[in-house]
């Protein structure tokens, strides 16, 4: 399998064949950061698609010495903060921003599924509440299953800051659990 | 509770404590009602989200997602060649209009000042709305890429 930064190095010089590539490798990736950064489905398709255009078209400022998925990873970071700051100035919005279906009860255990279905209605209703920052750290950790190195990495913060902002983020989103059932 | 101790117990949790970190905050545990009860919260949390999953696409969209972003980036690249040709050609053809309107003595005077500020006015827009552009994308916190 192709290293990603050798495709980087074919893009920067156009080769649309190893963006291909790197679209295969990491479009799905792609889109579930994205579907867990901004809660739709149609809106994380989007993003992953500008994101790959915006790889193909700033591979020229890609540091070759540095690895890509956290560079791309804050590509569609911003892209999703910039989404949903057009989305909430958005007056007339034809986006349904609670959209529950990005969130599903894995079918794999019906019974245990049965039981957790309302708690995980509303954890997918707090998630959409949560700061960004909140939701980006929660995200990576519960739904990417990433350790906090591979997080450290692609966040670029240190590993006691990862530790730090778990714990407000679950304090903030166990405090809204709580409080839709008082 | 200390801000080690919060740094802890989200470790604890992931259990992604050194073994001596993890033996010190069992023993912390023991003493210590108020963090007992935010661990079994995010025990709680923890569970539920283990049974959770992202919705997936269907596989023709899958299947057609490098199709789709393929005709992007020729799209792009029509349109800066596009756009980069349109202004050559708007700006030589007010050249020429100019050049010409001058060099013929039967329009009248006022008919020359007018166009010339009709164009310069078009341009000073044009500028205008160009630079406000610029400075909006230098400004923008989230500007894409950033290293």
């Amino acid at each position: 399998m192709c290293n990603d930064r050798a495709l980087i190095m074919d893009i920067k010089s156009g080769d649309k064949q190893a963006l291909g590539t790197l679209v295969h490798k990491h479009k799905k990736t792609a889109y579930r950061i994205a579907l867990g950064l901004v809660g739709n489905k149609d809106d994380a398709y989007d993003i992953s698609q500008e994101a790959f255009l915006r790889v193909y078209r700033s591979a020229n400022t890609f540091d070759s010495s540095q690895p890509f998925l956290p560079w791309f990873y804050r590509i569609i970071s911003n892209l999703s903060k910039t989404w949903l700051v057009k989305r909430s100035n958005r007056e007339n919005k034809m986006v349904d921003v609670d959209d529950t279906s990005y969130l599903l009860i894995d079918s794999s255990n019906p019974e245990e599924a049965l039981v957790k279905k309302e708690t995980a209605a509303q954890l997918r209703k707090a998630l959409l509440q949560l700061d960004f920052e909140d939701r980006e750290i929660i995200t990576l950790q519960h739904f990417r299953n990433m350790s906090y190195d591979e997080i450290s990495d692609m966040l670029d913060i240190p590993k006691g800051t990862v530790m730090s902002r778990l714990y407000y983020a679950r304090k903030k989103l166990a405090t809204l659990m709580r409080s839709y059932y008082e | 509770m200390s801000n080690n101790m919060r740094e802890m117990l989200a470790g604890y949790v992931d259990g992604e404590l050194p073994e001596n970190d993890r033996l010190a905050f069992e023993k912390e545990l023991d003493t210590n009602p108020e963090l007992r009860a935010e661990l079994e919260e995010f025990m709680n949390l923890k569970e539920v989200t283990g049974i959770m999953t992202y919705a997936d696409l269907p596989d023709e969209v899958w299947e057609n997602y490098w199709q789709s972003l393929y005709k992007k980036t020729e799209r792009s690249l029509g349109w800066i060649l596009f756009s980069v040709g349109a202004i050559v050609l708007i700006f030589t053809g007010l050249f020429q209009i100019m050049n010409e309107l001058y060099a013929d003595s039967s329009v009248p005077l006022l008919i020359k000042i007018s166009v010339t500020a009709l164009i310069l006015g078009a341009v000073i827009l044009f500028v205008s709305f160009g630079r406000e552009r610029i400075f909006a994308y230098k400004r923008d916190r989230y500007k894409e890429v950033k290293k």
